[in-house]
């Protein structure tokens, strides 16, 4: 058991030093007041945090809810609502010790007794991915009002790591706990402990947020009011930047190619941190289970054909990395990324792919064409059908002809989720936190759920892999569980279920003026309390 | 019996004559949105980025979508015919309050809209008409070629990239300043300074339709009989112009801007789009790709009820402004 106990003692440890450092942060130079003006696109579906992870959702619901812990550009875990927490030798057992100066927007005290309705009667029930974040947690106890105890079944390394208020949001017992959580009469109208106070939400225009003057941390927040403003077409959410009606704009708002455009503005700013713990990959996902793209010769030739850094240059005008696998290099930190895995982007990928595609079987036919297929484009957007389109003069070079098909987002996603009736798609794998929340879900043979989005589309399946994911769920020690998810990286990249091509950078376009956005590796989804306006 | 009894009698016939008018209209819209692929929690999921099939299983129930599709038809024609519209699941609202909320947005935009159109089109077919032939006349129809034949978006930029951009005259999107919360009186002087690039937009179009129709049917008037009579009593062109050419030439004009009323509350994806105006379009247009159906069927059938009751509206003022059309 000794084995466990340097995780535990890391964890507090930096909980310590996290502490000492923001207590000792200096605040004299932050200005107060002002409004910030941020566009989200696009507009939210509901306000309800706790049952739909949506990005529009997080990037307004956090600065309204808060979690139990918040993180740093390490991803390690720091206090929020929970001041401190120690883990048990056998991981089995969490106890958190929350502040006990928390206020609700309603005036009411925020005790332990939240945290347990929060995760047992809400998270787990109606979080989209709540249920599998929380699995092992088989009771939470509450010995006094100021300490949480969760029990679980297994150690559980990754939950430490989806405590955030965009992630695991605390909601009020006495608001949320009357009435079907599925169908809250607060859904749309949330009552937190964030550093704002939900106001009202224009449907088709903003969501207005006021600053909560009773935050629990000392003279935060530095604004006066958010508000989230809802554009739907993308050169006028430009033009709203460029003239300064609008502050801020993260997750893609803003079109890359405007990027570029907006960063040579004076007045302008453009940065990518802020978006470590969404860890993206861009993927091409085969069907694997019909041809041709059942044979792993077929799927690494596509692999080999594909230019990574062609696309990035080109399609996402320079926002991206090359990918060597399912999981970021943002995770290199933590030492689960391994780039020592098989590797498709090299100088003769094109030669390589013919012979790979001779040896399956596929000759050239008299046209220069060895088999046809359908490529069916991710309908996100302007650089979704670009990148389609290198992929159908990409798979032209070495025989194979595409042809594009172009659906909404209803029909793409039950084609590829739900009927499988598709050879060849896009799309993009969030990491997450954790490997165990974002990644086991593309590849496990337990994902393989037809009607469930964003799960194990390409049916690949390996008892092996498996085994692999099923042990780094529950193995707490560090360097176990990453010797275990480099072992998982080899086998996935060798059986190429699909091609990654590059980790995705989301840059946040905002004035000058306008500082602190990116303060915590969530960026657009953080409570924003340290931002401030420069005048 | 007395007319007024006979249009009372006509009036109701034709109300009661739409009541399957619309329930057809139900019927086949809910039939026609059942061929898109994928449904509301297909698309909910699919923003969410995950879930776990009970998660789905668990939306799908609370939606209705697990009933037989008989039974989900006849529970939507129950409740409209209750004048209840339904809830949308994705909003977390009810479709009426939904459909309230931008129904004033809609109506303002399109009402300015119509209202320059109108003005601005039949005045500028007086002047083409009037300089037949002359420079005034070409360069009138050729500005009403061009604002017909382009793309409302590409003007709506161009406006913005002009005057909100360059100029700093008008606010580049939104109904008001957010970042103010104006009330009073200053809200709105702030609403309507948001209100000139989309309005203006907007009606090009119809201005451009209106100027040609005026034009052409001020030429024909002006062939009338009734004109060479006025010329022969010896009263001037400008009178002529005034008293009788413009008035008879205004019908057409008016009777294409009672049909295109009926296009109000469809409101305009392009101009809500571009201008960020939260108007009752976009809400239809965002609910599609959603497949939002509650929502989008209920914007169908309000928009299929204003129809109706524009046309027996026309009907009516045709037979008060020409007493040989008989109501019956």
């Amino acid at each position: 058991m000794s084995a466990n106990r340097p995780f535990a003692r890391l964890l507090s440890g930096v909980a310590v030093a996290a502490l000492a450092m923001a207590l000792s942060a200096p605040a004299q130079s932050q200005k107060k007041g002002g409004t910030l003006v941020m566009l989200v696109q696009p507009e939210p579906p509901t306000l309800a945090s706790y049952a739909s992870t949506s990005a529009p959702v997080g990037q307004i619901t956090a600065k309204i809810f808060d979690g139990l812990a918040e993180y740093d550009f390490n991803l390690k875990p720091v206090p929020s609502l929970a001041e401190s927490w120690t883990v048990s030798p056998d991981g089995k057992t969490i106890t958190f010790k929350l502040r006990r100066d928390v206020k609700f927007h309603d005036g009411k005290p925020f005790t332990s007794a939240d945290v347990k309705f929060s995760v047992l009667d809400v998270l787990v029930k109606a979080h989209p991915r709540g249920a599998s974040t929380f699995r092992e947690v088989r009771a939470i106890d509450t010995p006094d009002p100021h300490t949480a105890i969760f029990r679980l079944e297994n150690p559980a390394p990754y939950l430490m790591m989806a405590l955030s208020g965009y992630e695991s949001p605390m909601l009020p017992q006495h608001v949320y706990g009357a009435g079907d959580i599925k169908s809250h009469p607060n859904a749309n109208r949330p009552i937190g402990t964030g550093p704002f106070k939900f106001v009202e939400w224009q449907k088709g225009q903003y969501v207005r947020m006021d600053r909560n003057p009773d935050y629990w941390k000392k003279d935060r927040p530095y604004l006066d009011r958010i508000v989230a403003r809802f554009v739907s077409d993308s050169a006028t959410r430009t033009a709203s930047i460029e003239r300064g009606e609008a502050n801020a704009a993260g997750m893609g708002a803003i079109y890359y190619s405007d990027v570029r455009r907006l960063e040579k503005l004076p007045a302008i700013d453009v940065t990518t941190k802020g978006y470590e713990m969404s860890s993206p990959v861009v993927e091409l996902i085969f069907n694997t289970q019909a041809k041709p793209f059942d044979d792993v010769r077929v799927r690494q030739a596509v692999s080999y054909a594909i230019d990574r850094q062609w696309i990035i240059d080109n399609v996402w005008f320079g926002f991206g990395k090359p990918a060597t696998g399912p999981i970021n290099s943002n995770f290199a930190a933590s030492g689960i990324y391994t780039d020592a895995v098989k590797r498709y982007q090299v100088p003769n990928g094109v030669e390589i792919a013919n012979r790979l595609l001779d040896e399956a079987g596929y000759k050239r036919g008299p046209n220069g064409v060895r088999f046809e297929i359908t490529h069916d484009i991710t309908p996100y957007g302007e650089e979704w059908r670009r990148f389609g389109e290198y992929v159908q003069q990409a798979l032209d070079k070495v025989g194979i002809k595409a042809t594009l098909r172009y659906e909404d987002v209803g029909g793409w996603l039950r084609r590829v989720y739900t009927t499988y009736d598709f050879q060849l798609s896009s799309n993009w794998l969030q990491n997450l936190a954790d490997p165990a929340i974002g990644v086991h879900r593309a590849f496990h043979s337990k994902s393989i759920r037809s009607g469930t989005v964003f799960v194990n589309a390409s049916r690949w399946s390996d008892p092996k892999a498996d085994a692999l994911m099923d042990r780094a769920s529950l193995e707490i020690d560090p360097a176990k569980r990453a010797a275990l998810y480099h072992e998982l990286q080899k086998i996935v990249v060798e059986a190429a279920p699909n091609v990654w091509t590059h980790e995705l950078l989301f840059s946040t376009v905002h004035a000058k003026r306008v500082k602190n956005l990116a303060t915590s590796p969530l960026g657009v989804f953080s409570s924003y309390d340290q931002v401030y306006i420069d005048n | 019996m007395s007319l007024a009894a006979q249009r009372t009698r006509y009036v109701l016939r034709r109300l009661l004559q739409a009541v399957p008018i619309l329930l057809a209209i139900v019927v086949i819209n809910f039939l026609l949105l059942q061929l898109a692929e994928g449904d509301a929690a297909d698309v909910l999921a699919g923003e969410a980025g995950s879930a776990t099939p009970e998660y789905m299983a668990a939306l799908r129930a609370k939606f209705g979508l697990d009933q037989p599709l008989a039974l989900q038809l006849l529970a939507y024609a129950k409740n409209a015919a209750l004048l209840d519209l339904g809830y949308s699941f994705r909003h977390d609202t009810a479709v009426a309050t939904l459909i309230a909320g931008r129904l004033g947005p809609t109506l303002l935009l399109m009402l300015s809209a119509m209202a320059i159109a109108l003005v601005v089109g039949t005045l500028l077919g007086v002047l083409a008409a009037t300089g037949l032939n002359t420079w005034r006349d070409n360069v009138i129809t050729v500005l009403a070629l061009v604002a017909y034949a382009t793309p409302l978006f590409w003007i709506g930029l161009m406006l913005i990239v002009v005057f909100s951009i360059n100029a700093g005259w008008f606010p580049v999107s939104g109904m008001e300043n957010v970042a103010a919360f104006h009330s009073g009186w200053d809200r709105v002087v702030d609403v309507a300074r948001h209100l000139v690039l989309p309005a203006i937009t907007l009606s090009l179009f119809y201005l451009a339709l209106y100027a040609r129709l005026m034009r052409a049917s001020m030429l024909e008037q002006s062939g009338m009989d009734y004109v060479t009579t006025a010329r022969a009593k010896g009263l001037t062109e400008t009178r002529i112009t005034a008293r009788h050419v413009v008035r008879n030439a205004l019908l057409p004009v008016v009777t294409m801007a009672g049909v295109q009323m009926g296009n109000l509350v469809g409101g305009s994806v392009v101009v809500e789009s571009v201008f960020g105006w939260p108007g009752l379009g976009l809400l239809a247009f965002e609910s599609l790709f959603a497949r939002d159906l509650n929502l989008l069927m209920g914007i169908f059938l309000l928009s299929a009820c204003l129809v109706v009751v524009v046309n027996l509206v026309v009907d009516i003022v045709y037979a008060l402004l020409d007493p040989r059309i008989e109501l019956r």
